[in-house]
């Protein structure tokens, strides 16, 4: 990937990006904040295939899930999701738990145990007998409370 | 209340229809705001309006010096600097058609100057509203503009001054005193100033600016070209970032006083105008176009990019009235009435160019000699036979 960088007087920055399919894109970042950004396809003429305008704002987001800051394409770590006082966990399992059976797990008051994520499938509404398995995530829900103390006793 | 109160809310509440006006039709508003001053020179009180005019072409200048400067010039690449020089062929025309006329040296120069220099502010601002930025031929056309504007800024040193002589001398130390400053203290300057919040920075950069454009008019030499200089200065210790988004919407407001006023005071220059004013209008419009054409072909720019540079570069502005002025203080008539006239058309001209420019030659678009994608698939299980080809066409 090449990228070259030139002054607009008066106007910005210029960046010209030719990516690996041989198509373009250019980029203007205005004094403005506004930016400007032309696709090219390869083989597609001096006319641009696409042309984009977006505020200083909308830019940034669209910066950040390029840059995968904002969704993570694979779940890389456990990940929580509050609703009011609800919340939704997700928690893996230590390699010292496996073998026993969820009814010996010691769980809070108030929390379910969804579903247990193994080898990239999910067991929705495990049985108490399901025995658990090195590398297993469990899909927990329940009070906030609740459920931050399961996260550090499994933790622990 | 002071009458110059009454003044300034007639004066911006008539800026404002016509911004609203340019918006609803799409247009670019500086020709609008020229035309409003046309239309209500009657109304408008320009003695009580200032110093807002003259601080709107000052701030223009500054900005002009801030963003087109010769700081800019080591930006430049020889392909730019190739269109700069096609570009500023015009120059000597011009010089030439003035003593051919019959004109001084002096006088003719200004009318070269004049003919020559398009607007980078009006120019660099167009390009902007109609979202041709990233297109390629802006950027010869912005890097054709640093070029001129370092050219004029020369012819400025020249011509200024009633005086002659000692005034050219006096404005050449200016300038050398201005860049030696700028060199000797620029680091320590700007490590201190890199400290100050943006409240006194504005306005140091206000009172800098207009400081040294009253030094050199002082000084006999023009204030235009004092204005461009502290421009320059401050870009070159490094605040152009900081000081742009600070003097912008002064600039902008005062600016488009400028632009009422310059309207307004057309109105008076234009009763008895010579017809050979007139005249020079189409000829510096036309001399210019096939010579911008070779500066896009310069660059590298396929016909429909030399066709768009060549429009591009149509509007006039601040440093053609500029160098109005100093004729008019000269009292070349003549060469002023041009200059303005030249204003008043070549903006909305110009403006209605850049917008429907690329519209326009759309069928002069290049179309590049490379062959269309050919994928081959090979079929899995179908081992020995030929792989299939097939021709993606667009």
């Amino acid at each position: 990937m090449r990228v070259e960088e030139v002054e607009l007087p008066g106007v910005g920055h210029k960046f010209t990006i030719k990516v690996q399919s041989g198509d373009e894109i250019v980029i203007v970042v205005h004094h403005s904040g506004r930016r400007q950004v032309l696709y090219y396809e390869a083989g597609g003429g001096e006319e641009p295939a696409a042309a984009l305008d977006l505020t200083d704002e909308e830019a940034r987001e669209l910066g950040a899930i390029l840059g995968g800051v904002l969704f993570h394409p694979e779940l890389t770590a456990a990940a929580t999701m509050r609703v009011g006082e609800q919340a939704i966990d997700w928690i893996a399992v230590p390699p010292r738990l496996a073998g026993q059976r969820l009814a010996d797990l010691q769980v809070p008051e108030g929390v379910h145990i969804l579903a247990v994520c193994r080898h990239e499938t999910l067991l929705p509404n495990p049985a108490a007998d399901t025995r658990l398995e090195p590398g297993d995530m469990l899909v927990v829900a329940g009070p906030r409370r609740a459920v931050d103390t399961l996260r550090t006793q499994l933790k622990a | 209340m002071h009458p110059a109160i009454l003044q300034f809310t007639l004066a911006t509440a008539l800026l404002a229809l016509g911004a609203v006006l340019a918006w609803h039709l799409r247009l670019a508003p500086l020709p609008i705001y020229l035309l409003t001053g046309l239309l209500a020179a009657p109304l408008v009180n320009l003695e009580l309006l200032q110093p807002l005019p003259d601080l709107g072409l000052l701030l223009v200048l500054f900005s002009v010096g801030l963003e087109f400067g010769p700081e800019r010039w080591a930006a430049l690449s020889g392909k730019a600097i190739r269109a700069g020089i096609w570009d500023a062929l015009a120059l000597p025309m011009g010089w030439g058609l003035g003593l051919l006329l019959g004109l001084d040296w002096r006088a003719a120069l200004l009318l070269g100057g004049a003919l020559y220099v398009s607007s980078s502010a009006i120019i660099a601002r167009l390009i902007v509203d109609f979202k041709r930025a990233a297109y390629p031929e802006s950027e010869t056309v912005l890097g054709v503009l640093v070029f001129e504007d370092l050219v004029i800024a020369a012819v400025l040193a020249v011509t200024a001054g009633r005086a002659g002589g000692p005034a050219l001398l006096a404005s050449l130390v200016l300038v050398g005193a201005y860049l030696a400053g700028a060199y000797l203290a620029g680091p320590r300057l700007s490590r201190w100033l890199a400290r100050l919040p943006s409240e006194p920075l504005l306005l140091l950069g206000a009172a800098f600016t207009v400081a040294t454009a009253e030094l050199f008019h002082r000084a006999g030499a023009s204030e235009g070209i004092g204005a461009f200089l502290a421009g320059t200065v401050v870009a070159s210790i490094g605040l152009r970032e900081r000081l742009e988004p600070l003097l912008g919407p002064l600039r902008d407001l005062a600016a488009a006083m400028f632009f009422l006023a310059v309207g307004a005071s057309a109105a008076r220059l234009l009763q008895g105008i010579q017809p050979l004013a007139i005249a020079l209008v189409p000829a510096a419009l036309l001399v210019k176009l096939p010579l911008n054409y070779w500066s896009g072909a310069a660059t590298g720019l396929g016909v429909r990019g030399r066709l768009l540079t060549m429009l591009y570069l149509i509007p006039r502005g601040e440093f053609t009235l500029v160098l109005g002025t100093l004729a008019l203080q000269a009292g070349e008539t003549l060469v002023a009435q041009t200059a303005v006239l030249l204003v008043l058309v070549s903006v909305p001209v110009g403006a209605l160019a850049i917008q429907l420019g690329p519209r326009l030659t759309r069928r002069f678009r290049g179309r590049r000699a490379v062959p269309a994608r050919v994928m081959s698939i090979e079929l899995a299980g179908q081992a020995g036979r030929r792989p299939e080809r097939f021709w993606a066409r667009r």
